[in-house]
Protein backbone atom coordinates (compact mmCIF):
# COMPACT_ATOMS: atom_id res chain seq x y z
CA UNK A 1 0.00 0.00 0.00
CA UNK A 2 1.82 3.09 -1.22
CA UNK A 3 1.59 6.29 1.08
CA UNK A 4 0.36 9.64 0.10
CA UNK A 5 2.37 12.65 1.70
CA UNK A 6 0.95 15.92 2.63
CA UNK A 7 3.44 17.37 4.68
CA UNK A 8 6.04 17.24 7.79
CA UNK A 9 5.91 18.37 10.89
CA UNK A 10 7.88 17.89 14.48
CA UNK A 11 6.47 16.41 17.33
CA UNK A 12 4.58 16.50 18.95
CA UNK A 13 2.17 15.75 16.43
CA UNK A 14 -0.49 17.98 15.63
CA UNK A 15 -3.77 16.63 17.17
CA UNK A 16 -5.90 16.37 13.96
CA UNK A 17 -9.50 16.31 14.05
CA UNK A 18 -11.16 13.43 14.38
CA UNK A 19 -12.59 11.86 11.02
CA UNK A 20 -10.13 14.10 9.13
CA UNK A 21 -9.95 12.68 5.62
CA UNK A 22 -7.48 13.75 2.63
CA UNK A 23 -7.06 12.49 -1.26
CA UNK A 24 -8.83 9.84 -2.90
CA UNK A 25 -12.30 8.72 -3.43
CA UNK A 26 -13.61 7.96 -1.07
CA UNK A 27 -11.26 10.07 0.78
CA UNK A 28 -9.02 7.91 3.13
CA UNK A 29 -8.21 9.06 6.51
CA UNK A 30 -5.19 10.90 7.56
CA UNK A 31 -2.65 9.75 10.24
CA UNK A 32 0.58 10.52 11.49
CA UNK A 33 4.14 8.62 11.01
CA UNK A 34 6.41 9.63 13.88
CA UNK A 35 10.41 9.08 13.53
CA UNK A 36 12.77 10.41 15.79
CA UNK A 37 11.04 14.10 16.74
CA UNK A 38 9.56 14.61 13.16
CA UNK A 39 6.20 13.58 12.04
CA UNK A 40 4.83 12.94 8.62
CA UNK A 41 1.38 13.46 8.13
CA UNK A 42 0.05 11.09 5.81
CA UNK A 43 -3.05 8.90 4.53
CA UNK A 44 -2.88 5.80 2.26
CA UNK A 45 -2.51 6.72 -1.53
CA UNK A 46 -5.70 6.20 -3.66
CA UNK A 47 -3.87 3.57 -6.84
CA UNK A 48 -5.96 6.17 -8.89
CA UNK A 49 -4.96 9.62 -7.88
CA UNK A 50 -5.25 12.55 -10.24
CA UNK A 51 -4.75 16.06 -9.85
CA UNK A 52 -8.64 17.02 -9.50
CA UNK A 53 -10.36 19.81 -8.17
CA UNK A 54 -10.96 17.78 -5.27
CA UNK A 55 -7.85 16.37 -5.09
CA UNK A 56 -6.13 19.41 -4.61
CA UNK A 57 -8.78 21.25 -1.85
CA UNK A 58 -8.39 17.82 -0.41
CA UNK A 59 -4.71 18.26 0.00
CA UNK A 60 -4.85 21.84 0.90
CA UNK A 61 -7.38 21.10 3.55
CA UNK A 62 -5.37 18.97 5.35
CA UNK A 63 -2.77 20.91 5.19
CA UNK A 64 -4.51 23.98 6.67
CA UNK A 65 -5.58 21.80 9.68
CA UNK A 66 -2.43 20.99 10.58
CA UNK A 67 -0.88 24.43 9.68
CA UNK A 68 -3.35 25.74 12.53
CA UNK A 69 -2.19 23.31 15.02
CA UNK A 70 1.62 23.25 14.14
CA UNK A 71 4.62 24.44 11.85
CA UNK A 72 4.54 21.95 8.77
CA UNK A 73 6.92 21.74 5.58
CA UNK A 74 4.05 21.64 3.32
CA UNK A 75 4.58 18.71 0.39
CA UNK A 76 3.56 19.91 -2.99
CA UNK A 77 0.41 18.23 -4.61
CA UNK A 78 0.82 14.60 -5.44
CA UNK A 79 3.97 13.58 -3.35
CA UNK A 80 3.53 9.25 -3.22
CA UNK A 81 6.32 7.19 -1.24
CA UNK A 82 6.05 3.51 -1.60
CA UNK A 83 5.04 2.81 1.80
CA UNK A 84 4.53 3.98 5.63
CA UNK A 85 8.77 2.56 5.90
CA UNK A 86 10.09 4.64 3.03
CA UNK A 87 8.38 7.92 4.58
CA UNK A 88 10.09 6.82 7.87
CA UNK A 89 13.49 6.52 6.26
CA UNK A 90 13.26 9.65 4.27
CA UNK A 91 12.50 11.12 7.85
CA UNK A 92 15.37 10.10 9.42
CA UNK A 93 17.77 10.46 6.31
CA UNK A 94 16.91 14.39 6.50
CA UNK A 95 15.97 15.14 9.82
CA UNK A 96 18.80 17.69 9.98
CA UNK A 97 17.52 19.77 6.86
CA UNK A 98 13.85 19.16 7.86
CA UNK A 99 14.28 20.39 11.57
CA UNK A 100 16.16 23.30 9.95
CA UNK A 101 13.67 24.41 8.32
CA UNK A 102 11.14 24.23 10.70
CA UNK A 103 13.02 26.31 13.32
CA UNK A 104 12.90 28.94 10.55
CA UNK A 105 9.25 28.32 9.37
CA UNK A 106 8.09 28.57 13.30
CA UNK A 107 5.41 30.90 14.48
CA UNK A 108 5.54 32.52 10.11
CA UNK A 109 2.73 31.98 7.74
CA UNK A 110 2.81 32.82 4.22
CA UNK A 111 0.40 35.11 2.70
CA UNK A 112 -0.13 35.29 -1.56
CA UNK A 113 -0.81 38.68 -3.10
CA UNK A 114 -1.82 38.89 -6.20
CA UNK A 115 -2.51 42.43 -8.45
CA UNK A 116 -3.85 43.20 -11.51
CA UNK A 117 -4.89 46.66 -13.16
CA UNK A 118 -7.99 48.18 -12.49
CA UNK A 119 -8.95 49.05 -16.26
CA UNK A 120 -11.07 52.41 -15.18
CA UNK A 121 -8.01 53.70 -13.18
CA UNK A 122 -5.43 51.89 -15.22
CA UNK A 123 -6.69 54.06 -18.53
CA UNK A 124 -6.81 56.97 -16.61
CA UNK A 125 -3.49 57.07 -15.74
CA UNK A 126 -2.34 55.91 -19.03
CA UNK A 127 -4.21 58.33 -20.81
CA UNK A 128 -2.69 61.68 -18.08
CA UNK A 129 0.97 60.15 -18.94
CA UNK A 130 0.56 59.84 -22.83
CA UNK A 131 -1.32 62.95 -24.53
CA UNK A 132 -0.57 61.54 -27.74
CA UNK A 133 -3.30 58.31 -27.00
CA UNK A 134 -5.10 61.05 -25.56
CA UNK A 135 -5.74 62.67 -27.69
CA UNK A 136 -6.15 59.74 -30.50
CA UNK A 137 -8.85 58.33 -28.80
CA UNK A 138 -10.20 62.16 -28.58
CA UNK A 139 -10.26 62.07 -32.03
CA UNK A 140 -11.93 58.11 -32.34
CA UNK A 141 -14.12 59.31 -30.12
CA UNK A 142 -15.24 62.59 -31.71
CA UNK A 143 -15.61 60.63 -34.80
CA UNK A 144 -18.00 58.33 -33.40
CA UNK A 145 -15.56 55.62 -32.38
CA UNK A 146 -13.56 55.24 -35.35
CA UNK A 147 -12.94 52.84 -38.05
CA UNK A 148 -11.94 49.06 -37.65
CA UNK A 149 -8.90 49.76 -37.95
CA UNK A 150 -8.41 53.10 -36.01
CA UNK A 151 -9.97 50.89 -33.17
CA UNK A 152 -6.93 48.56 -33.39
CA UNK A 153 -4.76 50.48 -33.64
CA UNK A 154 -5.36 52.79 -30.52
CA UNK A 155 -6.44 49.69 -28.44
CA UNK A 156 -3.00 48.02 -29.26
CA UNK A 157 -1.01 51.55 -28.27
CA UNK A 158 -3.19 51.28 -25.07
CA UNK A 159 -2.94 47.93 -24.61
CA UNK A 160 1.27 48.11 -24.55
CA UNK A 161 1.10 51.64 -22.90
CA UNK A 162 -0.99 49.28 -20.22
CA UNK A 163 1.43 46.78 -19.93
CA UNK A 164 4.69 48.73 -20.09
CA UNK A 165 3.11 50.28 -16.62
CA UNK A 166 3.36 46.30 -15.18
CA UNK A 167 6.61 46.38 -13.97
CA UNK A 168 6.59 49.26 -12.19
CA UNK A 169 3.22 48.50 -10.70
CA UNK A 170 4.53 45.48 -9.56
CA UNK A 171 7.81 47.16 -7.65
CA UNK A 172 5.22 48.96 -5.87
CA UNK A 173 3.87 46.33 -4.28
CA UNK A 174 7.05 44.34 -3.80
CA UNK A 175 7.90 48.01 -1.96
CA UNK A 176 5.16 48.41 0.18
CA UNK A 177 5.97 44.19 1.60
CA UNK A 178 9.18 44.00 1.83
CA UNK A 179 9.66 45.89 4.91
CA UNK A 180 6.98 43.60 6.97
CA UNK A 181 8.36 40.37 5.64
CA UNK A 182 10.94 37.55 6.77
CA UNK A 183 11.41 36.45 3.35
CA UNK A 184 9.45 37.33 -0.60
CA UNK A 185 9.12 34.55 -3.45
CA UNK A 186 7.57 35.12 -6.73
CA UNK A 187 5.10 32.98 -7.26
CA UNK A 188 4.37 31.39 -10.55
CA UNK A 189 3.82 33.70 -13.34
CA UNK A 190 0.73 32.05 -14.52
CA UNK A 191 -2.71 33.58 -14.41
CA UNK A 192 -2.01 37.32 -15.86
CA UNK A 193 -1.08 38.94 -12.62
CA UNK A 194 0.99 42.07 -13.34
CA UNK A 195 2.42 40.63 -10.00
CA UNK A 196 1.87 37.70 -7.85
CA UNK A 197 3.94 37.54 -4.45
CA UNK A 198 3.75 35.33 -1.87
CA UNK A 199 5.04 36.63 1.48
CA UNK A 200 6.40 34.78 4.46
CA UNK A 201 5.36 36.93 8.09
CA UNK A 202 5.10 36.36 11.48
CA UNK A 203 1.93 35.22 12.61
CA UNK A 204 1.61 38.13 14.95
CA UNK A 205 2.30 40.71 12.14
CA UNK A 206 -0.61 39.17 9.72
CA UNK A 207 -2.55 42.48 10.39
CA UNK A 208 0.43 44.93 9.96
CA UNK A 209 0.49 43.46 6.20
CA UNK A 210 -2.77 43.50 5.83
CA UNK A 211 -3.26 46.51 6.61
CA UNK A 212 -0.33 48.11 4.10
CA UNK A 213 -2.21 46.26 1.94
CA UNK A 214 -5.39 47.92 2.51
CA UNK A 215 -3.19 51.31 2.08
CA UNK A 216 -1.27 50.58 -0.85
CA UNK A 217 -4.91 49.60 -2.60
CA UNK A 218 -6.20 53.10 -1.76
CA UNK A 219 -3.14 54.96 -2.60
CA UNK A 220 -2.59 52.87 -6.24
CA UNK A 221 -6.33 52.85 -7.23
CA UNK A 222 -5.03 51.09 -10.36
CA UNK A 223 -4.14 48.35 -8.56
CA UNK A 224 -6.23 45.69 -7.57
CA UNK A 225 -5.23 43.97 -4.99
CA UNK A 226 -6.39 39.95 -3.58
CA UNK A 227 -4.31 38.59 -0.29
CA UNK A 228 -4.54 35.01 0.15
CA UNK A 229 -3.95 33.67 3.64
CA UNK A 230 -2.59 32.56 5.98
CA UNK A 231 -1.16 29.78 4.27
CA UNK A 232 0.72 26.64 5.21
CA UNK A 233 4.56 27.87 3.86
CA UNK A 234 4.52 26.42 0.40
CA UNK A 235 6.92 29.03 -1.10
CA UNK A 236 9.57 28.99 1.54
CA UNK A 237 10.03 24.82 2.37
CA UNK A 238 13.52 25.97 0.44
CA UNK A 239 16.01 28.26 1.60
CA UNK A 240 16.26 30.92 -0.83
CA UNK A 241 19.68 31.69 -2.03
CA UNK A 242 20.14 34.89 -0.38
CA UNK A 243 20.05 32.68 3.00
CA UNK A 244 21.50 29.38 1.89
CA UNK A 245 24.31 28.46 3.23
CA UNK A 246 25.96 26.04 0.57
CA UNK A 247 28.06 23.82 2.32
CA UNK A 248 24.37 22.87 4.76
CA UNK A 249 22.09 22.41 1.74
CA UNK A 250 24.47 20.55 -0.71
CA UNK A 251 24.29 18.17 2.30
CA UNK A 252 20.95 18.06 3.14
CA UNK A 253 19.28 18.43 -0.50
CA UNK A 254 16.29 17.32 -0.67
CA UNK A 255 15.99 18.20 -4.95
CA UNK A 256 16.82 15.07 -7.07
CA UNK A 257 20.10 13.40 -7.68
CA UNK A 258 20.35 12.26 -4.29
CA UNK A 259 18.95 9.37 -5.01
CA UNK B 1 -8.42 44.78 -2.32
CA UNK B 2 -9.93 41.32 -1.18
CA UNK B 3 -9.00 38.72 1.55
CA UNK B 4 -9.84 35.17 1.19
CA UNK B 5 -10.90 33.94 4.57
CA UNK B 6 -8.54 32.36 6.60
CA UNK B 7 -7.93 28.83 6.35
CA UNK B 8 -7.12 27.59 9.30
CA UNK B 9 -9.73 25.18 10.69
CA UNK B 10 -9.56 22.83 7.73
CA UNK B 11 -12.97 23.85 6.44
CA UNK B 12 -13.25 27.15 4.80
CA UNK B 13 -10.54 27.10 1.74
CA UNK B 14 -10.74 30.86 0.58
CA UNK B 15 -10.94 30.23 -3.08
CA UNK B 16 -9.00 27.57 -4.14
CA UNK B 17 -7.75 28.65 -7.29
CA UNK B 18 -5.41 31.11 -5.93
CA UNK B 19 -3.95 28.67 -3.98
CA UNK B 20 -4.10 25.91 -6.36
CA UNK B 21 -1.04 27.28 -8.46
CA UNK B 22 1.15 27.25 -4.65
CA UNK B 23 -0.22 23.48 -4.06
CA UNK B 24 0.66 22.55 -7.68
CA UNK B 25 4.03 24.69 -8.10
CA UNK B 26 5.51 25.00 -4.48
CA UNK B 27 5.57 23.19 -1.81
CA UNK B 28 8.83 20.61 -0.73
CA UNK B 29 9.36 17.92 -3.36
CA UNK B 30 11.19 14.86 -2.04
CA UNK B 31 12.97 12.42 -4.87
CA UNK B 32 12.30 9.56 -2.74
CA UNK B 33 8.79 10.38 -3.62
CA UNK B 34 7.19 9.42 -6.57
CA UNK B 35 4.92 12.34 -8.32
CA UNK B 36 1.24 12.15 -9.30
CA UNK B 37 1.49 12.95 -12.81
CA UNK B 38 -0.04 16.22 -13.72
CA UNK B 39 -0.78 16.40 -17.28
CA UNK B 40 -3.63 18.60 -17.98
CA UNK B 41 -2.97 21.20 -15.07
CA UNK B 42 -0.68 23.08 -17.39
CA UNK B 43 -3.57 24.09 -19.68
CA UNK B 44 -4.25 26.57 -16.63
CA UNK B 45 -1.28 28.14 -16.82
CA UNK B 46 -0.99 29.77 -20.20
CA UNK B 47 -4.16 30.34 -21.17
CA UNK B 48 -4.02 34.20 -20.14
CA UNK B 49 -0.75 35.50 -21.28
CA UNK B 50 -1.89 34.29 -25.14
CA UNK B 51 -5.37 36.47 -24.70
CA UNK B 52 -3.57 39.25 -23.43
CA UNK B 53 -2.18 40.26 -26.68
CA UNK B 54 -4.75 39.44 -29.35
CA UNK B 55 -7.07 41.31 -31.54
CA UNK B 56 -10.45 41.35 -29.17
CA UNK B 57 -8.18 42.78 -26.63
CA UNK B 58 -7.34 45.32 -28.35
CA UNK B 59 -10.63 46.51 -29.94
CA UNK B 60 -12.18 45.82 -26.28
CA UNK B 61 -9.80 48.83 -24.78
CA UNK B 62 -10.14 50.75 -27.56
CA UNK B 63 -14.22 50.84 -26.61
CA UNK B 64 -12.89 51.34 -23.39
CA UNK B 65 -11.36 54.36 -23.56
CA UNK B 66 -14.28 55.72 -25.72
CA UNK B 67 -16.67 55.37 -22.79
CA UNK B 68 -13.83 56.80 -20.31
CA UNK B 69 -14.81 60.28 -19.32
CA UNK B 70 -12.02 61.70 -19.83
CA UNK B 71 -12.93 65.56 -19.01
CA UNK B 72 -13.51 64.52 -15.71
CA UNK B 73 -10.03 63.28 -15.69
CA UNK B 74 -8.55 66.25 -17.16
CA UNK B 75 -7.78 68.31 -14.00
CA UNK B 76 -7.60 65.62 -11.57
CA UNK B 77 -5.43 62.95 -10.35
CA UNK B 78 -6.26 59.52 -12.63
CA UNK B 79 -8.38 57.34 -10.91
CA UNK B 80 -9.93 59.28 -8.33
CA UNK B 81 -12.83 57.21 -7.00
CA UNK B 82 -15.25 60.05 -7.82
CA UNK B 83 -14.52 59.79 -11.21
CA UNK B 84 -14.90 55.96 -11.14
CA UNK B 85 -17.94 56.41 -9.67
CA UNK B 86 -18.96 58.84 -12.30
CA UNK B 87 -18.41 56.22 -15.23
CA UNK B 88 -20.70 53.58 -12.79
CA UNK B 89 -23.56 56.31 -12.68
CA UNK B 90 -23.27 56.33 -16.61
CA UNK B 91 -24.13 52.84 -17.08
CA UNK B 92 -21.17 51.84 -19.16
CA UNK B 93 -20.12 50.16 -15.97
CA UNK B 94 -20.31 46.51 -17.53
CA UNK B 95 -18.90 47.74 -20.73
CA UNK B 96 -16.22 49.33 -19.50
CA UNK B 97 -15.13 46.29 -17.42
CA UNK B 98 -14.34 44.49 -20.75
CA UNK B 99 -10.97 44.56 -21.38
CA UNK B 100 -9.03 43.32 -18.54
CA UNK B 101 -11.76 40.63 -17.08
CA UNK B 102 -12.29 39.31 -20.58
CA UNK B 103 -8.59 38.50 -20.35
CA UNK B 104 -8.69 36.97 -17.30
CA UNK B 105 -12.49 35.27 -18.78
CA UNK B 106 -10.55 31.70 -18.83
CA UNK B 107 -9.20 31.94 -15.43
CA UNK B 108 -12.26 32.98 -13.54
CA UNK B 109 -13.97 29.90 -15.28
CA UNK B 110 -11.10 28.26 -13.26
CA UNK B 111 -12.07 29.86 -10.60
CA UNK B 112 -15.74 28.90 -10.40
CA UNK B 113 -15.25 25.49 -11.18
CA UNK B 114 -12.99 25.35 -7.64
CA UNK B 115 -16.00 27.11 -6.13
CA UNK B 116 -17.90 24.84 -7.16
CA UNK B 117 -15.81 22.09 -5.88
CA UNK B 118 -15.74 23.77 -2.50
CA UNK B 119 -19.24 23.83 -2.51
CA UNK B 120 -19.54 20.42 -3.14
CA UNK B 121 -17.17 19.57 -0.18
CA UNK B 122 -19.05 21.31 1.93
CA UNK B 123 -22.55 19.94 1.24
CA UNK B 124 -20.10 16.22 1.98
CA UNK B 125 -19.57 13.34 -0.40
CA UNK B 126 -22.54 11.65 -0.04
CA UNK B 127 -24.70 13.77 -2.44
CA UNK B 128 -22.91 13.56 -5.91
CA UNK B 129 -24.56 15.20 -9.12
CA UNK B 130 -23.45 13.32 -12.17
CA UNK B 131 -23.34 16.52 -13.92
CA UNK B 132 -20.57 17.67 -11.99
CA UNK B 133 -19.00 14.40 -12.35
CA UNK B 134 -19.09 14.75 -15.75
CA UNK B 135 -17.54 18.25 -15.94
CA UNK B 136 -15.02 17.27 -13.47
CA UNK B 137 -14.16 14.51 -16.10
CA UNK B 138 -13.63 17.03 -18.46
CA UNK B 139 -10.98 19.29 -16.62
Amino acid sequence: MSTYVYGISRTPAPPLRRGLTGVGDPPRAVRVLERDGLVAVVSDAPDDLRPKRRQLLAHQQVLAAVSAERVVLPMRFGSVSEDDATVGEVLLDRAGHFLERLETLEGKVEYNIKASHNQEAVLHLVMAEQPGLRAESEANRAAGGGTYEQKLALGEKIARAVQAREPADAALLRRALEPLTAEVSEGPQSAGWLANLSVLVDREAADALLSAVEELDTSAPQLDLKVNGPLPPYSFVEKTDASADPTATAAARTAPATG
Amino acid sequence: MTVAPAQQQGGGTGNLYDVLELVLDRGLVIDAFVRVSLVGIEILKIDVRVVVASVDTYLKFAEACNRLDLESGRNKSPGLPDVVGGITESGAEGKTKGALSGAAQAVSKASDAFQKARDEAQEGSTRRRTTTRKKEERE
